[in-house]
């Protein structure tokens, strides 16, 4: 008893019965979780024409790319996914820049009503999409922004300003006064501060913002299917949505292979980025 | 003078941020045209925020608001209450309350208990990295892209029904997607298959600041095993937990994609959420004030639950 010399972080091991019970509903656990995954790996990589109507449950030859090729004609994925792209880099990178601005002005400059203003910027984030939706349709209808990749630029900034202010607040509020202090001293206009103290010190609290940002913008569906509906406008997610709405015309496995090719970028940028995914975590929580 | 006394007061909206910032950045004293022009320049790099969040967010906000007020005849007039009366009389509108409700529920209660099960049993790393991964791995993927997956998984011809007539259970295989209130519990299955990784990424957060001086008083004392998690850890995740169920319970609330690919709502609008009630009602049955009245509904129930779980984090800003 007295000599406990553990790392105090890890549990130290138990008793043999529990560890066994422990490992198995561990082992149980994640074989229950990857089944879906493994699901949809199998049955994306088997031949569209020799799909029987039945899923397979072990990989029975390689129409992976057949798969893809086809989902990326039948659901025009390529232009859906560019556009994607094009939004998710550019709205991001927008919302970021705008919400530094901000966090800028409310933590760094003398700016009267700080807590006005940062309500006013955060509550965006704390409405759900639905209550933006029509009047965001009647209006893009009557100014010609309907069905417009400028209009989806748009809104894509507005939706990731708020939680991008508020990251980018929060590691404002984190920042060492003094230079600031020592840079107005030295006569220096907010401007330069901002782009030649401010902008280089933020730039990792940037990257994660603009990494969550990317993602959420990649994944929209409803704005996507509200605001668009030509296929070389409309975002990666809407296209999905309308192949999977053929499902039985194409067949499983094409789906399967457009959602995993969807699915790449983000997959891919999440396990990429995972340490910026949980510090975003950490600071929405 | 407001400014400096606006400046002094101790700002950063979580307690845990960096206690070391606390006593605050000395206010800017000087007086005169430098600080107007400090002003200026800080109304201009505030302007594109309030405004992107003004004119696309907040005005549409109350258009809706305004919205749903006025009844759904081809001249609008105004309508009172009329539209939210909808979710006491309307039999597709309290269909999807009572849906709503089964995900609220279930949005939170699963990816909870999972979720802490799965970071606590893969807390001490090692090979349990491998499971922990299998189980974040979905949090990558679209809602759209889930419901892809799921539906191969639940379709009448799918995974699911062809796994139980291969085990012989023919007589459990069945229209998964097809009939209440089955096809909204295995959609809130397929949600916490998603979901459940952020609750195990967030726990994980929250038993590495647990002191480890606290386990080791806990295992001096005795305490082992079961006791020791109820007991010491449990406690310990308190704060976490509250964000667990706050982001658990705002996600159940918002979720769409993944009804909206899987059934759109149906069959015969029975597993709409008040979250696809609103499209459905607003832009496929053309009944903007009762879309405008369910916006709200939804509102005011993601905007309660926000405060439940935010009050926390924001009071000492004390708004």
């Amino acid at each position: 008893m007295p000599t406990l010399t553990t790392s105090g972080r890890a549990p130290r091991p138990r008793p043999a019965p529990g560890r066994v019970l422990r490992n198995t509903v561990l082992v149980v656990t994640s074989l229950i979780w990857a089944l879906p995954t493994w699901l949809l790996l199998v049955n994306a990589l088997v031949p569209a024409a020799d799909y029987s109507g039945e899923p397979h449950w072990w990989p029975q030859g390689f129409g992976l790319f057949d798969n893809i090729s086809q989902a990326w004609t039948q659901a025009e994925l390529g232009p859906a996914m560019g556009n994607s792209l094009l939004y998710a880099v550019t709205s991001a990178t927008a919302a970021i820049l705008v919400a530094t601005m901000a966090a800028f002005a409310t933590v760094i400059m003398p700016v009267k009503r700080k807590t006005l203003w940062f309500w006013l910027i955060y509550s965006g984030t704390l409405l759900p999409l639905q209550v933006f939706l029509r009047p965001l349709f009647l209006a893009y209808a009557g100014t010609g922004l309907y069905d417009a990749q400028f209009g989806l630029f748009l809104v894509y900034v507005a939706i990731a300003v708020p939680f991008a202010y508020f990251i980018m607040r929060n590691f404002a509020l984190t920042l060492a006064p003094e230079i600031i202090e020592a840079a107005r001293m030295d006569g220096a206009s907010w401007w330069r501060i901002f782009w030649q103290i401010h902008v280089p010190l933020s730039w990792s609290a940037m990257v994660a913002a603009f990494v969550f940002q990317f993602v959420a913008v990649w994944n929209d569906l409803l704005f996507g299917i509200t605001l668009s509906t030509s296929s070389n406008i409309r975002p990666v997610m809407a296209a999905l949505a309308e192949l999977q709405g053929n499902y039985s015309s194409v067949g499983p496995p094409v789906v399967l292979g457009g959602a995993l090719l969807v699915s790449l970028p983000t997959v891919v940028l999440f396990f990429s980025a995972q340490r910026f995914f949980v510090s975003s975590l950490r600071l929405h929580g | 003078m407001s400014s400096s006394v606006e400046q002094r007061r101790p700002s950063p909206p979580r307690p845990s941020a960096r206690p070391d910032r606390r006593p605050g950045r000395p206010a800017d004293r000087r007086r005169g045209p430098r600080q107007a022009g400090s002003r200026l320049a800080g109304a201009g790099f505030l302007a594109p925020a309030v405004l992107f969040v003004g004119a696309l967010l907040l005005l549409p906000f109350a258009t809706t608001i305004h919205r749903s007020f006025f009844d759904d005849r081809r001249v609008s007039g105004f309508a009172g209450l009329d539209n939210y009366t909808l979710f006491l009389n309307d039999p597709t509108l309290v269909r999807s309350v009572q849906n709503t409700l089964m995900w609220v529920v279930g949005s939170v209660a699963l990816p909870m208990v999972l979720g802490l099960a799965i970071a606590v049993l893969t807390h001490s790393g090692g090979w349990s990295r491998m499971a922990r991964l299998l189980v974040v791995l979905p949090y990558a993927l679209s809602g759209s892209a889930v419901a892809v997956v799921w539906n191969f998984v639940l379709t009448t011809d799918g995974a699911a029904n062809q796994a139980l007539r291969a085990f012989g259970l023919d007589s459990f295989a069945q229209g998964w997607l097809l009939e209440w209130p089955g096809n909204t519990l295995v959609m809130i299955i397929a949600n916490t298959w998603q979901a459940a990784g952020v609750a195990v990424i967030l726990f994980l957060v929250g038993l590495q600041t647990i002191p480890p001086e606290t386990l080791e008083a806990a295992a001096l004392d005795g305490a082992a095993g079961w006791r020791k998690f109820w007991y010491v850890v449990l406690p310990q995740l308190r704060t976490v937990s509250v964000i667990v169920v706050g982001t658990s319970l705002v996600g159940g609330l918002k979720s769409f994609d993944l009804i909206w690919v899987l059934t759109q709502g149906g069959p015969g609008r029975q597993s709409e959420t008040l979250a696809v009630s609103m499209y459905q009602e607003t832009f496929l049955a053309l009944h903007p004030g009762a879309g405008a009245a369910v916006a709200v509904v939804l509102t005011a129930i993601v905007l309660l639950t926000s405060w439940l779980y935010l009050r926390r984090q924001l009071t000492p800003k004390g708004t």
